[in-house]
């Protein structure tokens, strides 16, 4: 199970010396007494006793310790570390969320903390906030600590899906899988995604599981540059799944690479059993402009910007189509619009540099060049 | 992130309005030296230091309600909903006009999964006018929805939601949010069986489209629904209930039969079916339906209305308003019964009861009958989306 790899592989991978150690701060109040009758223990040998507990593997004890220090001094960094981390072991989530949402308020720049932290949120389904901080920890790295990557990249990848940014999900699952992840953790959140089923996962009813499967085979075997076995996969799945949703796009596509007039074919059957499929539309576009079909693939991307105007490639291709047709003017500005939406894609700004030097507008081409170059320096490539 | 950063820009924002408004009485002079500091720090971003010294502040003076709002405000922003809202609860105490302090406060008690004080404060927040700007009516209303489906006040929460998502378009919050609701789930995101993950997002995104007036994409996604799962409680009743609003009335009548033959006891249907076929002319078969409906939940006061209109069509006025005055004792508000009733009156001469309720009616009517049926009927169906001022 990911979730208790990676908390293992935390717990033992921050070392009490990244965060600040009981006596460390300067400010520190000194310990309050204890009640009347009890004995009086300094904040410090209360800190000693936790750390002394947890290296023993004497969680519950521990747990009590970091709460009774932490009670001493609300902002001991370690304490609350370590008991959000004995804590979500424990899978007490909730109290683990609460205890980071203090420790990253404090340590901002902790990616492991933010990763945690995301990670506590998505067991207690709070979805939308775990992707927004495991997104905070991606941005904040983790200092060469591959297995925290692939942990992290693994929570985001299937959150994506489940807010339906199906293709973000599937650049990140397969950089996983480049990275050496093992395929079998892999393939469900690949077959969600190809198969745009905004699922976890752990919400996969069982009478799908079958259809999933084969669709993440089918997407991961192209990967592995086995045409037999890809067209096995595919057609087993076709086969099986005539009717179903998102199977013919999704063949279309493998298709579109090495059989074209096929992937139309299978493209325009997915437009018929989900007549709404922005993603067969664009597919089929960008196929009509490498045939320099213009027109074809004007009507389509038009439609695909109709069903899902908030969605960049559905300008992009657009502005492809346009600038293709000869109508440089508007097609810039669909470009524009993609690129507005979706900066980071390295395809736009090479549109909009062409075009741009098309029309003699050497200043935005230079622009756009630089973007480019800045797109495809080493720090800008985001490996798990 | 950005619904969140504008609501504590509004939160600072009315802050410094409330400020303004209602100056203090003359403040110690330390007390006066320790707020202005940290409003200092707040501003150059020093959250940790202006914390502290709000907290200060207010143990100073306990009835600060401002110091008791920036606290909140930056707990929230850091996610630290228990300790916001401690602090809004002291602000709502403090302060002489609490308004959007309500909504904060019951979106912190959602966030620590007090949803009984969560709704009670939502309901506060709608009674003193649902004041705020766009972004906070936007999150407390789309929260409240929430908090309605889990309460099973289906009705009203589908109006919030619609009314959001023809607002701002469909998103998967809302679309969640709206299969749980059609699908009369009474629990909130957090808490569903996950493996109903599928039917809620394809019943949300049918209902979704559905509010969008996107009637083709609402219907592919319908038909997806049935493929998978048409045998499953409440989704034909669902979409009897969307083709009802496109007055599709013999079709919306399919699916409540339908439904009637998965879940024969579900009134919802009886009530619908019975409607539906008093306006398609077929009221004498649906009589039994509605007095089956009237056994299973005698104070329904849709039930009554539903029974009191078949029985008016079908020409039997004594029990016709006899039915309908039941409705009426149930809903007294509702100008749907108040408009029946008058019908039901005029019918059998009684023109001063019918003018009465007539005029019932106009009065009524003003105030603007939404989806909500009349036995549902909650503070949410009367909460407006107010524009920005």
């Amino acid at each position: 199970m990911i979730t208790g790899i990676s908390l293992l592989m935390l717990a033992l991978l921050v070392s009490p010396h990244q965060v600040a150690s009981p006596g460390q701060n300067p400010g520190s109040k000194q310990s309050k007494p204890a009640h009347a009758g009890q004995k009086t223990r300094s904040f410090e040998e209360v800190a000693k006793a936790a750390n002394e507990a947890r290296e023993a593997d004497r969680d519950d004890d521990a747990i009590k310790l970091y709460q009774e220090g932490l009670k001493l001094r609300p902002e001991w960094q370690e304490g609350l570390w370590y008991l959000s981390t004995l804590l979500y072991q424990k899978e007490r989530f909730a109290e683990a969320r609460d205890l980071l949402r203090r420790f990253v308020t404090l340590e901002p720049k902790a990616g492991p903390g933010w990763a945690l932290l995301g990670m506590s949120e998505y067991q207690t389904r709070d979805y939308s906030r775990a992707l927004d901080h495991l997104k905070h920890a991606m941005r904040n790295g983790w200092e060469g600590r591959k297995e925290l990557a692939q942990s992290v990249f693994y929570f985001v990848s299937v959150l994506l899906t489940r807010f339906e940014q199906y293709d973000d999900s599937m650049t990140m699952l397969f950089a996983m899988m480049k990275s050496g992840e093992q395929p079998d953790l892999i393939v469900e959140p690949i077959g969600l995604a190809a198969l745009h089923l905004p699922l976890l996962p752990s919400e996969v009813p069982p009478d799908r599981r079958e259809l999933i499967g084969m669709a993440g085979q089918s997407a991961l075997s192209i990967e592995h540059h086995n045409q037999a076995e890809t067209e096995r996969l595919f057609g087993a799945m076709v086969a099986s799944y005539p009717n179903e949703p998102g199977v013919h796009f999704l063949y279309g596509a493998y298709l579109m690479d090495v059989r074209p007039e096929e992937g139309i074919r299978e493209m325009r059957r997915e437009l018929e059993i989900s007549p709404s499929h922005v993603g067969a539309r664009l597919r089929l576009a960008e196929e009509y402009i490498k045939e320099q079909k213009f027109q074809e693939a004007l009507g389509l991307a038009e439609e695909a910007v109709k069903l899902a105007p908030e969605t960049a490639p559905a300008h992009m291709v657009l502005g492809e189509a346009l600038v293709g047709k000869g109508e440089a003017a508007r097609g810039v500005a669909e470009l524009e619009t993609a690129r507005n939406q979706a900066p980071e894609s390295a395809r736009t700004h090479w549109d909009l540099l062409r075009a741009y030097t098309s029309a003699g507008r050497s200043a935005d081409a230079k622009r756009e060049k630089e973007e480019i170059e800045k797109l495809s320096r080493p720090e800008s490539q985001q490996e798990p | 992130m950005y619904i969140l950063g504008m609501l504590v820009f509004s939160a600072l924002l009315v802050l410094l309005l409330t400020a303004q408004a209602n100056p203090q009485s003359t403040p110690q002079p330390s007390f006066e030296a320790l707020a202005k500091q940290a409003d200092a720090a707040r501003s150059a971003d020093r959250l940790d230091e202006a914390l502290a010294l709000y907290s200060k502040g207010v143990r100073l003076r306990p009835t600060w309600s401002d110091g008791w709002w920036s606290m909140g405000s930056i707990l929230y922003e850091q996610d630290r909903f228990l300790e916001a809202q401690e602090a809004f609860r002291r602000f709502v105490a403090a302060a002489p006009k609490p308004g959007p302090g309500f909504a904060f406060l019951a979106l912190c008690e959602y966030e620590t999964r007090d949803y009984d004080g969560s709704l009670k404060h939502f309901q506060s927040w709608a009674k003193a006018g649902s004041p705020g700007n766009d972004a906070l009516i936007d999150v407390a209303g789309f929260h409240w929805a929430l908090l309605l489906t889990r309460e099973s006040k289906f009705e009203p929460a589908l109006y919030l939601l619609t009314t959001e998502t023809r607002k701002l378009g469909v998103t998967p919050a809302l679309t969640e949010a709206l299969g749980l609701a059609s699908l009369r789930m009474a629990n909130v995101p957090e808490d569903y069986p996950p493996l109903k993950r599928e039917l809620v997002w394809l019943a949300g995104e049918a209902a979704a489209y559905s509010a969008r007036q996107d009637y083709s994409r609402s219907d592919e996604y319908a038909q997806r629904l049935f493929t998978r799962y048409g045998g499953e409680a409440n989704v034909h009743f669902f979409w009897g209930t969307q083709l009802g609003f496109r007055r599709k009335l013999p079709e919306a009548a399919e699916e409540y039969k339908k439904e009637l033959q998965i879940s024969p006891q579900h009134v919802p249907a009886m009530v619908e079916l019975t409607l539906a076929q008093v306006e398609n002319r077929n009221a004498e078969e649906v009589i039994p339906v509605a007095e089956r409906a009237i056994t299973f939940e005698p104070k329904n006061a849709r039930a009554h209305l539903a029974y009191g209109k078949a029985l008016l069509v079908t020409e039997h006025l004594q029990e016709a308003a006899h039915e309908l005055e039941l409705a009426k004792e149930l809903a007294p508000d509702s100008p749907l019964v108040r408009s029946a009733l008058a019908n039901a009156y005029l019918r059998l001469g009684r023109m001063q009861d019918a003018k009465r309720e007539s005029e019932a009616f106009i009065s009524l009517q003003e105030k603007e009958e939404v989806l909500a049926p009349v036995e549902n009927k909650d503070d949410a169906s009367k909460h407006k989306v107010r524009p920005k001022p």
